[in-house]
C-alpha cells in the first residue's frame, strides 16, 4: 500500500474563545521536506500540538498513514512515527548524549518493569543492537565526540543536533521541526539544513515539515510550503510559487 | 438544634482563625508562586516570642504582643532576604524553594523546642469568663478571635481593593516578570508581602495561644489549614481562601459533632484532594479565563 | 557489639527504604512526602497476617506486598495527575489521611496503643531472634531489594523514567507513558518500603502509628535530597549520614532530652545549606527544579 503521509482536514481549534487554528486542511508528503510559514501567531506551533496531542482539535480530523491520530495521547501518536522537535529543543539535561539518544529506541514494551526479570537474554541483544543503532546516528549528525557530555553541558546548536539525533534513532517517519534552525549560528544552520536534506534523500518513507522564519532557509530546503495566516492557510504550493507570490510578500514578508 | 447551633458557632469562631491562616499563606502562594512551608515557623515564632517578653523579660502583656509579632514578621521577612530570594535570584525552582522553606521550618521548630521544650506553654492571661446567649456559650476568648480575626481579613481586604501597591502585589502572582520590566519595586513588594504575610500568621498564632497555649510543632497543622483553605478556595479569589477557611471549619466541627475531633485531619485533607482532582481551580473560581 | 549490630541492622532497613524511594524521588523527579504510609502499612499488614490470619513470615511478607501494592496504586492514580507542588501536597494529604486511620481505627490497628508481642520472624523452621541472625535477615532482603532495583535502575524503564524526570514533553514525544511509567515506579516503590516495614514490624516486635508519621516521611525524602538520588551511591550515603548523625551526637555527650532536637536542627541547616551549595545532595545525579 502507497504511505500516504500526514493528512490534516479541516481541523479547528479554539483557545478561550479565540480561533487559533481555523478548518485547516493539508496533507504533507513523504520523501519532502514541506514548509509551514507565516507571522507570529499564525497557529503554526499550535498546529504542531494539535498533530502530536498536546492539544486535543475542537473538529476535524489529523490522519497519518491512513490511521486517525486525532485526540490519541501524545505518547500514542508518538509510537505512530511522529517525532517532533520542540522551538526549545528539550534535550534530557541531566543524561548523557548517549542516553538521550538512547531513549528514543527502546520499544515501550522494553520499558515495562518487568522486562528485564522475563527477558535478561532479550534485553541484552536489544542493549547491544540499540548501542549500535545510537554510535551510528550520532556519528551521522556528527556528535560522536560528545557521547559523554551531559545533556547541559551542550551548546544550543549541539543540543538541536542531539534532539534530531534523538527523532532519527528513534525511527520516526514523521518529523515536525519547529523552527530547527533558529538561534544557531550560519556554521550549525549549514550542518542541520545538509543533514536534513541528506535525510529526506537516504530515506524516502520520511516526511519533514518544518515551521521557519527565515525564508532563505525555505528557499533553500523546501519542496513546497504552506502559508499560514490567521489560523488559515492562505497559500499553497511550489516553494518558489510561494514565497513570489505578491500577497505573501505583503503580509509576512513585508516588501 | 441547640448543638447544631453551637456548632455553628464554633465555626465562625473557627472560620475567623483560619482565614487569619488562609490569608497569611495565601499571600506568599499567590504573589511567589511557590509553597512557604516555614509559614508554619513564623507561626510558632510569633507566641514564642511573646512568651519570651512576658514570662522571661518581664513586660506587660500587651507590649510583649507588640515585640513579639514584630519579631515573627522581622523573621518572615529575614527568611526572604536569607534564603529564598537568594536562591530565586540563581534561577531556583519551586522544588527547590520547597526544601529549603522545609529545612527552615525544621530549623526554626527545633530550635524554639531546644529553648523553651517540646511541651505545650500557657500564655493565657487568667481565666477566662464565658457570655451565655440562652442555649449558646461563647467563651471571651472566643469573642476576642472571632472579631479580631474578621476585623483584620476585612481590613486586609478593603487594602487590596483600593491600593494602587496593593493591587501590584496582586498581579504580581499573574505576571512576575512583568512586575521587573516595569520597574515597580520587586523586591520591596516582596519584602511587604512577606511582611503581611507573617503578621496574619502571628496574629492568628497569638489568638489561639492565648486560648489554649502553644508547642513547637503545631506549626506544620497551621500550615496545612491555611494552605488546604487557599486550595480549596481557589488560589486567584480573595473571598475564596476565606470561604475555604469557612467550609473547613464548618465541616471539621460537623465532624466533630458526629464522629470526633480525632478524624479532623481526614476532614481536611479529603476535601483538599477531592477539590484538586475535580476542580483544580478552587471550588469558588469559575472556570478559568485568561484576562488579556 | 549489639549496639553496632542494632545500628547495622537499622542501617539496612533505611537502604531498602531509601533506594525504593529513589525510584520514585531521583529517577521520577517528584518530590513524596506518603513514601512511610507504605512502610507503615506494610508492617501492619505484615504484623495482622502474622498475628491474625496466622501466616508465617515469608509469606506474611508476600501478602504485606500485594496488599501494600494496592494501596499504593489507590494513592499513586490520583496522586500522579499532578506534578511539583500540587504533587507534594497530595502525597502530603494522603500521608495524614492514613496516619489518621492508624490511628483511629482503634479496632482494627490498636491505635494510639500500638501493637505489642509481634512474633519473630521463623524461617524454614528457625526462629530468627539473636540480632546477627536478624542482621543476616535484614542483609539478604536488602540483596533481594537492591538487586531488583539495580535492575531497574539500569534498565530500560529506568532510563525512560529519566527522561520523563527531565523533560516530560519531550520524553511523551518519544513515546514514554508519563501515566503509566511514574504508576509503576510509585507502585514499585511502594513495595519494597513494605518489604522494609516487614523487618522493622518483626524487628522491633511492637509497632504503633507514631512511626509512620509525616516526620517520618519526611525523614526518608531527606535521605534522598542530603546523599543524592538518581543512582546508586547516593540513598547509601543519605542512609549513613542521616542514621549515623544522632549516634554521633550521642557520642559528643549530648543528653537524651535534647539529642531529637538537636539532630533535627542539623538536618534543617543541612537542607538549607544544600539547596544552596550543592541542590542534588552529596553524590546525587539529579536535583529538584
Amino acid at each position: 500500500m502507497k504511505q500516504e503521509g500526514l493528512k490534516i482536514k479541516k481541523v479547528s481549534k479554539s483557545v478561550n474563545g479565540l480561533r487559533i487554528v481555523d478548518g485547516v486542511t493539508a496533507s504533507f508528503l513523504p520523501g519532502r521536506i514541506t514548509a509551514l510559514i507565516g507571522p507570529n501567531g499564525a497557529g503554526k506551533t499550535t498546529l504542531f500540538h494539535l498533530i502530536t496531542g498536546e492539544l486535543f482539535p475542537d473538529s476535524g480530523k489529523v490522519l497519518y498513514r491512513g490511521e486517525t491520530i486525532t485526540c490519541l495521547s501524545p505518547y500514542r501518536v508518538a509510537r505512530k512515527g511522529v517525532g517532533r522537535l520542540f522551538q526549545d529543543v528539550r534535550v534530557f539535561e541531566n543524561l548523557s548524549v548517549y542516553e538521550n539518544v538512547a531513549s528514543a529506541c527502546y520499544k515501550h514494551k522494553t520499558e515495562t518493569p518487568w522486562f528485564p526479570f522475563f527477558r535478561p537474554g532479550r534485553l541484552r541483544t536489544i542493549d547491544q543492537q540499540i548501542s549500535e543503532k545510537v554510535e551510528y546516528w550520532l556519528d551521522y549528525v556528527g556528535l560522536a565526540a560528545n557521547k559523554d557530555d551531559s545533556g547541559s553541558d551542550l551548546s544550543y546548536g549541539q543540543q538541536k543536533l542531539v534532539a534530531i539525533a534523538r527523532l532519527l534513532a528513534g525511527g520516526f517517519s514523521l518529523m515536525l521541526l519547529d523552527e530547527p534552525t533558529s538561534g544557531l549560528n550560519s556554521v550549525m544552520i549549514r550542518k542541520v539544513l545538509s543533514l536534513l536534506e541528506k535525510i529526506v534523500e537516504e530515506d524516502k518513507e520520511k516526511t519533514i515539515v518544518l515551521v521557519e522564519h527565515d525564508m532563505s532557509v525555505v528557499r533553500e530546503i523546501a519542496d513546497w510550503v504552506y502559508f499560514m495566516n490567521e489560523g488559515k492557510i492562505a497559500f499553497f504550493g511550489r516553494t518558489d510559487h510561494v514565497l513570489g507570490d505578491k500577497e505573501v510578500r505583503e503580509i509576512y514578508l513585508g516588501f | 438544634m441547640t448543638l447544631l447551633l453551637q456548632l455553628l458557632v464554633n465555626g465562625i469562631v473557627t472560620a475567623s482563625l483560619y482565614s487569619l491562616l488562609a490569608v497569611g499563606f495565601g499571600l506568599v502562594y499567590r504573589s511567589m508562586r511557590f509553597f512557604h512551608i516555614a509559614f508554619g515557623a513564623v507561626y510558632i515564632l510569633a507566641s514564642y516570642a511573646v512568651i519570651l517578653m512576658r514570662d522571661t523579660f518581664g513586660f506587660p502583656l500587651s507590649v510583649s504582643i507588640i515585640i513579639g509579632l514584630t519579631i515573627g514578621v522581622v523573621g518572615g521577612v529575614l527568611m526572604d532576604r536569607l534564603v529564598y530570594l537568594p536562591l530565586e535570584k540563581r534561577s531556583a525552582g519551586s522544588g527547590v524553594l520547597l526544601v529549603a522553606s522545609l529545612g527552615i521550618y525544621i530549623l526554626f521548630v527545633n530550635l524554639i523546642a531546644l529553648i523553651f521544650g517540646n511541651e505545650v506553654k500557657i500564655l493565657s492571661a487568667g481565666i477566662a469568663p464565658s457570655y451565655t446567649f440562652g442555649p449558646l456559650i461563647i467563651s471571651r476568648m472566643q469573642t476576642v478571635q472571632c472579631l479580631m480575626g474578621w476585623l483584620l481579613v476585612t481590613v486586609f481586604w478593603f487594602i487590596i481593593r483600593r491600593n494602587t501597591f496593593m493591587k501590584g502585589v496582586w498581579a504580581m502572582g499573574e505576571k512576575q516578570r512583568l512586575v521587573r520590566v516595569l520597574g515597580l519595586p520587586y523586591e520591596f513588594m516582596r519584602v511587604v508581602v512577606f511582611a503581611l504575610s507573617s503578621l496574619f500568621a502571628g496574629a492568628a498564632s497569638l489568638l489561639v495561644a492565648l486560648d489554649v497555649g502553644i508547642d513547637p510543632h503545631v506549626g506544620m497543622q497551621a500550615l496545612l489549614t491555611g494552605a488546604v483553605a487557599v486550595i480549596v478556595g481557589g488560589v486567584d479569589l480573595f473571598w475564596g481562601w476565606i470561604a475555604g477557611a469557612f467550609l473547613l471549619a464548618v465541616l471539621q466541627s460537623l465532624a466533630v459533632w458526629q464522629f470526633s475531633a480525632r478524624w479532623n485531619d481526614l476532614v481536611t485533607f479529603g476535601i483538599l484532594i477531592i477539590t484538586l482532582l475535580f476542580r483544580p481551580q478552587g471550588l469558588f473560581a469559575p472556570i478559568r479565563r485568561r484576562e488579556e | 557489639m549489639n549496639y553496632i549490630l542494632h545500628l547495622l541492622i537499622m542501617i539496612g532497613i533505611y537502604l531498602i527504604l531509601g533506594y525504593g524511594l529513589n525510584l520514585v524521588v531521583g529517577f521520577g523527579g517528584l518530590l513524596s512526602l506518603c513514601h512511610a504510609v507504605f512502610y507503615g502499612i506494610g508492617a501492619y499488614a505484615t504484623t495482622m497476617l502474622m498475628m491474625k490470619a496466622g501466616w508465617t513470615f515469608l509469606p506474611a511478607v508476600g501478602g504485606a506486598v500485594i496488599i501494600t501494592a494496592f494501596f499504593a496504586f489507590l494513592v499513586g492514580f490520583p496522586a500522579l495527575k499532578f506534578r511539583g507542588d500540587s504533587f507534594v501536597l497530595v502525597t502530603l494529604g494522603f500521608q495524614m489521611i492514613v496516619f489518621t486511620v492508624l490511628y483511629n481505627w482503634v479496632e482494627m490497628t490498636r491505635g494510639p496503643y500500638g501493637i505489642p508481642g509481634i512474633p519473630r520472624p521463623s524461617v524454614a523452621g528457625y526462629e530468627i531472634s539473636s540480632l546477627p541472625a536478624y542482621l543476616l535477615l535484614v542483609a539478604v532482603m536488602l540483596g533481594i531489594s537492591v538487586l531488583v532495583l539495580f535492575t531497574l535502575y539500569r534498565s530500560p524503564f529506568g532510563l525512560a523514567l529519566k527522561a520523563l524526570r527531565d523533560n516530560e514533553m519531550a520524553a511523551e514525544g518519544l513515546g514514554k507513558s508519563p501515566v503509566h511509567l511514574f504508576l509503576f515506579a510509585f507502585v514499585i516503590a511502594g513495595m519494597i518500603a513494605s518489604v522494609a516495614g516487614s523487618l522493622y514490624a518483626t524487628y522491633v516486635t511492637y509497632i504503633d502509628p507514631t512511626s509512620f508519621t509525616l516526620d517520618e516521611s519526611i525523614f526518608l525524602l531527606v535521605i534522598l535530597l542530603v546523599g543524592g538520588s538518581g543512582n546508586r551511591l547516593g540513598p547509601l550515603l543519605g542512609t549513613v549520614f542521616m542514621i549515623l548523625l544522632p549516634e554521633a551526637l550521642r557520642f559528643l555527650g549530648l543528653p537524651d532530652t535534647v539529642a531529637p532536637n538537636v539532630r533535627q536542627v542539623i538536618y534543617g541547616l543541612v537542607l538549607i545549606l544544600f539547596m544552596f551549595l550543592r541542590p542534588q545532595g552529596i553524590a546525587g545525579k539529579y536535583s529538584p527544579r
